[in-house]
């Protein structure tokens, strides 16, 4: 008995090496071409495969839908998941696995702008083909991807510089709203500006201009947010952004000009999958630049001491503001985008619950680091959707699942780990 | 060893594709119809009075066999989703619906703050779709595939004045609304247009939502000189703003709207309410016919009078039976089907719900009756009259 139990032991213990192994030789690379073919597989055959295993069409969401509503088609759900996603993206991705890494390799002779690249085609077309097979999972993509860059600037002012910040809605909204004006006055027949200014053919030219407009204007926002920051720290300065969140959606229910608490509605489509992922991706990477520069080692210093930082020549003050414009402007521009997806905004989306939503999404992923951000971000957004049918129970189970995260990992899944893209791509070592 | 194992595993997964990829797709048998409600989040009770309705009309459709479309009888599916009373949320809940669920027609969102976006969905993928309760001009305007199940403020705004006018003959008026919230401040708007034709305004007063304490405007209404308050304001809000007024000595009339139409506002309010007048879309006392039926169904199923939420929803379900019905042949292209079904929705002549008669305009709003309640002396809303465009 005793020894059947230990070589039970051992063999879960083998497997877990051999697991650990074989993850460990797959390059990115390797991963990314393993996903393109299970989503090229299931473009293709994904729903005659679904219809065959009794399920009424391919499973968006893998499987959580269905399951949560007819329990009886797990055992199709599953299959389902196995043979399109999880058998070919683990076959592929091993038995490419040398040829992947020696291509990584090669692509790092040339400038590395070029491999990034690279990976982020593949990675797009992964996210392209999949979620082109309905527009739920583009609707579901783009939410997704406009919450990792919420996160992300939220993370800026309250992981890397460890101020409790609850302003994001209010700059939100300021991005939402400036960004929603520059388009409808210039581009669309609305009811209440008027007819459109210039030709909408050439709108989408000028869509990267509305964003930066929403992102400055929610950057200028935030200075009422940071020049207090000087001089009031912790729980004072929570509750003066929570202040300014309840400013901006006072104020903006009370313009009558952009519909008071009617909501401004008939945006242009123009967010579509590859801007937003373009914006995201642009997103992650200044960001990432920004917190690995010396300017965000200063922002770690005024957190973790700022009277030894000021010592020790960090201008503070001028580094709060900067963190708080900096993760401001990010936040408008995911605000203009999140306007151009629902296409209709209102001041009552920017309250507290938008601010629960995107502090949960931080503090989950982890503080102080941008792969935190980016699993927070999509965790939250992707459970939130796949518990969909559970209705009031959702909001039993994430709530909970926080809990727990926050009692056995208190700053977060992936807190304090650095985002090095060059770790990312280069090629691993297979081990002999 | 190994590798024959994989090899041996890709080729069954080949063959096995192969083998599906012939299958055709087989043609629906059954009608979905998608329920986007606030399930959870600010307003729970919007949600539930819609899922209730919605249910014991898909009762009734199981108990006759399903829907009868041409000679053809289809079983019917509800498919209900929570929409977390959030714009962003309402419209992944759509796209879910339509493209995920292939529902062939949309009941909801309610409020409007969910219906504006979601309806843009509906109309970009060319779904119709209804929302009983959003009294917002943009949720239909210039979409041909949205309408709605009720009238809007700029029919009920004048439907108040003119009451109040022919009722009690009175010539100066005040308005206490929440100027933070869409649907008062837009009825407060309506209204004032609509009574300067006829009268004065005396007062004007405003507040923001979660107010509690409206001791300042009432005492300025009361010093103004006006002869009634008209306030478009929810339940909870009805029961303060009413007897704050009266202990500040206030005894003249106060008017409401279709928000004070909840089993909540007398709860709340007590004895202070009775007597008062307010307009709405049906009153469930003294009603007959089909909207006793229904209202009596309700109370012995769930335990309290429905609110105008479930009869509107209770509407907007029968509407779409009727234009299913009216199509006269379901062809299997879900396309197809739902611009027929959209086209055979606007044809809709003197339909009659429960709560009254409607045809529906270009625009998709419907004409109908608004009815002003009285709250009896017992508490309950009684039928006083009605008004008709």
């Amino acid at each position: 008995m005793e020894a059947s139990s230990e070589k039970l032991s051992n063999i879960t213990r083998l497997s877990k090496i051999s697991i650990r192994t074989f993850v460990s030789q797959v390059p990115l690379l390797g991963w990314l071409l393993g996903a393109l073919i299970a989503v090229a597989l299931e473009h293709f055959v994904g729903t005659p495969f679904a219809r065959a295993l009794g399920l009424p069409k391919a499973l968006s969401l893998f499987g959580f839908l269905i399951i949560l509503k007819k329990p009886f088609l797990i055992p199709s759900a599953v299959a389902y998941v196995l043979l399109i996603y999880i058998l070919p993206i683990g076959i592929v991705a091993r038995s490419s696995a040398s040829i992947m890494n020696k291509l990584a390799g090669k692509l790092l002779d040339f400038p590395m702008l070029f491999s990034v690249i690279i990976h982020l085609g593949l990675l797009y077309a992964v996210v392209h083909w999949w979620s082109d097979m309905s527009l739920y999972r583009n609707d579901v993509a783009r939410f997704m991807l406009i919450a990792v860059m919420v996160t992300l600037s939220l993370n800026i002012i309250n992981g890397y510089m460890g101020e409790f910040s609850c302003s994001h809605p209010g700059f939100l909204a300021l991005g939402a709203y400036s960004a929603s004006v520059f388009t409808v006055l210039l581009f669309v027949d609305d009811r209440i500006f008027g007819l459109a200014w210039l030709p909408k053919a050439i709108g989408p030219l000028f869509f990267p201009i509305a964003l930066i407009i929403g992102g400055l204007v929610a950057a200028v926002g935030a200075l009422a947010v940071a020049i207090p920051s000087f001089r009031t720290r912790g729980d004072y300065l929570a509750i003066i952004s929570l202040a300014f969140m309840f400013i901006v959606k006072s104020l903006i229910e009370n313009l009558e000009a952009v519909g008071g608490p009617r909501g401004l509605s008939s945006q242009p489509n123009w967010a579509s999958l590859p801007v937003v992922f373009m914006c995201a991706v642009l997103a992650v990477w200044i960001i990432n630049n920004f917190v690995r520069s010396t300017f965000g080692k200063a922002l770690n210093a005024v957190r973790d001491n700022e009277m030894a930082a000021d010592a020790m020549t960090v201008n503070t003050r001028r580094t709060k503001m900067t963190a708080f414009m900096f993760g401001a402007f990010w936040a408008g521009v995911a605000g203009g985008l999140y306007a151009h997806v629902v296409r209709y905004v209102n001041p009552g989306d920017f309250d507290i619950k938008k601010l629960a939503e995107v502090l949960a999404m931080v503090y989950f992923g982890g503080l102080n680091s941008v792969y935190g951000a980016i699993v927070g971000a999509c965790g939250i957004s992707l459970l939130g959707e796949a518990l969909r049918p559970l209705a009031l129970y959702k909001w039993v189970i994430i709530p909970l699942l926080l809990i727990l995260v926050m009692i056995y990992r208190p700053t977060g899944l992936i807190a304090f780990k650095e985002f090095d893209v060059k770790k990312l791509i280069q090629p691993k070592k297979v081990s002999p | 060893m190994k590798k024959g194992f994989v090899s041996v595993v890709i080729f069954s997964c080949i063959t096995m594709f192969v083998a599906f990829y012939a299958c055709g797709p087989s043609g629906p048998e059954t009608i979905k119809i998608g329920v986007n409600a606030p399930l959870t989040g600010d307003i729970p009770k919007v949600g539930e009075g819609t899922k209730f309705a919605a249910e014991m009309w898909l009762e009734d459709i199981n108990a006759a066999g399903g829907i009868q479309v041409g000679d053809k009888k289809y079983k019917v599916e509800l498919v209900i989703e929570d929409n977390e009373s959030k714009a962003e949320s309402a419209v992944k809940a759509n796209t879910k619906l339509i493209t995920e669920d292939e529902v062939l027609a949309i009941i909801g969102p309610q409020s409007s703050k969910q219906a504006v976006p979601a309806g843009g969905k509906a109309n970009e993928l060319e779904t119709p779709m209804i929302s009983p309760w959003s009294t917002n001009p943009n949720t239909t305007k210039d979409r041909p595939f949205v309408f709605r199940g009720c009238f809007l403020d700029p029919f009920q705004g004048p439907v108040v004045a003119n009451f109040v006018k022919d009722e009690f003959g009175f010539t100066k008026a005040a308005v206490l609304y929440d100027v933070a919230s869409d649907y008062p401040k837009g009825l407060a708007e309506n209204f004032k247009d609509a009574w300067e034709k006829i009268g004065t305004m005396a007062a004007y007063e405003s507040f923001t939502t979660k107010d509690t304490d409206f001791s300042s405007q009432l005492t300025k209404i009361r010093d103004s000189g006006a002869e009634f308050i008209f306030t478009p304001q929810y339940y909870n809000e009805v029961a303060l703003i009413v007897q704050q007024a009266h202990q500040l000595g206030w005894d003249k009339p106060i008017v409401g709207s279709d928000s004070w139409g909840s089993a909540e506002t007398v709860k709340l309010c007590g004895k202070d309410c009775y007597g008062l007048f307010f307009s709405t879309h049906y009153a469930a006392a003294g009603a007959t016919g089909a909207t006793k039926e229904f209202i009596d169904r309700y109370k012995a199923k769930h335990g309290y009078v429905p609110d105008d939420v479930g009869a509107l929803t209770w509407d907007a379900m029968r509407i779409v039976q009727t234009a299913i019905q009216n199509v006269g042949e379901l062809s299997g292209d879900i396309k197809k089907d739902r611009k027929a079904v959209r086209d055979a929705l606007a044809k809709i002549k003197k339909f009659e719900g429960i709560t009254g008669n409607m045809d529906f305009t270009e625009e998709g709003d419907p004409v109908k009756c608004a009815v002003i309640v009285r709250i009896s002396d017992t508490g309950e809303f009684e039928f006083y009259k009605s008004v008709c465009p």
